[in-house]
């Protein structure tokens, strides 16, 4: 393993507080809600595994007399990003078997499995909004989220996902950095610590699964 | 090509500032003594920022030189390296293409300017084709691509801007396999993103008027040339998503010796530059030189 100061950045010198603090900037940085159904979410996560690591080690290493443990720290938890493919037991096999090839970034038979089903019922569109989220093509999936919620009001999965396009969802932005909303900034600030402190369950639901804190 | 890609230069430090200054002479330089001096006009800010992106770990030496637009005292440019000749390589590609599209798009008299440019760059152009096969396939490929789009006038924003990020993608191509080269080329996708739909918007306005081609008049409602209160919100909603995948991407980049000036326009200058856009204050000529300094 790599010097674990040099992974957080700092001198083996700093103070715990200054440790604390470069642990926590960068846990921010590549917490898996800016990495949400990213297809780049496995480098975030190895570069998680990374941070926490050294984090531990330097803990531990200082753990002398105060025995305090860490407690905390961000983690990706395991299945979390293959969550969406299990909770529907009662949806059509050949979806589960879509969402599972979504999940594993298998979009072109995903897509191809979708357009050979002639019915389109709202999972259909929430799934091929799914597929074109994966692709970046941001426009079209939010379009395919809102049908999907427009024809099934009831169900939370849709509902949040859509919900998760309007407010432009979650990214990381050192402080002072401007977003392409024109919102205020504030709120998105807030929404980043909010995302750095409590990160269980912010937006609920499936599109930003709970990770938890470990 | 857009110039959407630059910094806030208020919020560089006087050295970021000389240091993204030289990246810029220098790419003029190179573009020079590669491919002759009215290539130098093809200079512009979103390859100065791509030639620092791929700057790899190439020692970074400046050098004074003197040029046209600064005769009498030398400006410290970026030396030759091997990613600043590529940014060149492809800065002609793009440029050249970008050209010859106008020479097509736009009326007479107009078009004509855009026709000679074409053909006094062809041999600049042929020569950087040689050295950047595979991007220039690449831009040739999904050009043609984009152009069928807008002649079936394309309703989908998404398909047309993938075409144009699918070119900036394959600025990436050149990079070795591995993590370091899937994530470039996720974040040069979502920049060529953003930068078509930055310049749909901008031109949302005129395209309305001449009735030429524009995908933001097909998938979304105007009034008076700009979009509804409401649609304005979801498209810079998705802009916004195609930020953050740019960004995660950015975080994930190897340590690279531009990073502050890297940082200041990922962070600032595409959000400022997007809500310059919005406001209407971008092009408006009487504020032009203000808001462009000032960014």
């Amino acid at each position: 393993m790599n010097d674990p100061y040099s992974v957080l950045g700092v001198s083996p010198q700093a103070s715990d507080e200054e440790v604390k603090k470069a642990y926590r900037d960068l846990a921010r940085k590549y917490h898996p809600d800016n990495y949400h159904d990213n297809p780049l979410a496995d480098l975030a996560s190895e570069k998680m595994k990374e941070i926490n690591e050294a984090y531990d080690t330097i803990t531990k290493s200082r753990e002398q007399g105060g025995g305090s443990s860490s407690g905390y720290s961000y983690g990706y938890g395991g299945s979390a990003y293959q969550s969406a493919g299990q909770r529907q037991g009662a949806g059509r096999a050949q979806y589960v078997q879509i969402r599972n090839l979504i999940n594993a970034n298998n979009l072109a038979q995903a897509e191809s499995m979708l357009n050979a089903i002639s019915e389109h019922d709202a999972e259909w569109y929430y799934l091929m909004g799914s597929v074109y989220w994966r692709k970046g093509w941001m426009d079209q999936a939010g379009q395919y989220f809102r049908t999907a919620a427009t024809m099934e009001p009831g169900n939370v999965e849709y509902r949040n996902a859509v919900q998760y396009m309007n407010q432009g969802g979650q990214a990381y932005r050192p402080a002072g950095g401007g977003d392409m909303m024109g919102g205020d900034m504030a709120c998105n600030m807030c929404q980043n610590l909010i995302c750095a402190d409590c990160c269980c369950e912010m937006m609920g639901g499936n599109l930003i699964p709970c990770i938890g804190c470990r | 090509m857009y110039g959407y890609v630059r910094p806030v230069k208020g919020e560089l430090k006087v050295s970021e500032y000389e240091r993204y200054r030289g990246v810029y002479c220098g790419l003029c330089h190179e573009l020079s003594r590669r491919y002759g001096f009215l290539a130098r006009f093809l200079v512009n800010y979103d390859f100065t920022f791509l030639a620092m992106l791929l700057a790899g770990d190439e020692r970074q030496q400046s050098c004074p030189r003197r040029c046209a637009a600064h005769p009498i005292r030398k400006t410290q440019c970026l030396c030759h390296t091997e990613s600043l000749a590529a940014a060149a390589d492809m800065t002609v590609i793009l440029g050249w293409w970008k050209l010859a599209d106008g020479g097509e798009d736009k009326r007479p008299p107009l078009c004509w300017g855009y026709k000679l440019a074409c053909l006094l760059l062809k041999r600049a152009y042929k020569k950087a084709a040689g050295r950047q096969p595979d991007f220039a396939r690449a831009v040739e490929v999904d050009l043609e691509a984009l152009r069928r789009l807008e002649r079936e006038n394309c309703p989908s924003l998404d398909e047309a801007a993938d075409k144009f990020a699918l070119i900036l993608r394959a600025i990436g191509q050149g990079l070795p396999e591995g993590a370091g080269r899937r994530v470039a080329e996720e974040l040069l996708y979502h920049l060529g993103r953003i930068i078509y739909i930055l310049d749909a918007a901008d031109d949302l306005p005129e395209d309305e008027k001449s009735g030429a081609y524009n995908p933001l008049r097909f998938r979304f409602r105007q009034e008076n040339g700009r979009l509804t209160a409401e649609d304005e919100k979801t498209l810079r909603a998705g802009l916004q998503l195609s930020h953050n995948a740019l960004a995660g991407a950015y975080a994930l980049m190897e340590e690279n010796p531009y990073g502050p000036i890297l940082s200041n326009i990922i962070y600032l200058g595409l959000p400022a530059v997007t809500q310059a856009i919005f406001a209407g204050t971008w092009k408006a000529p009487a504020k032009y030189h203000r808001e462009r300094r000032s960014i």
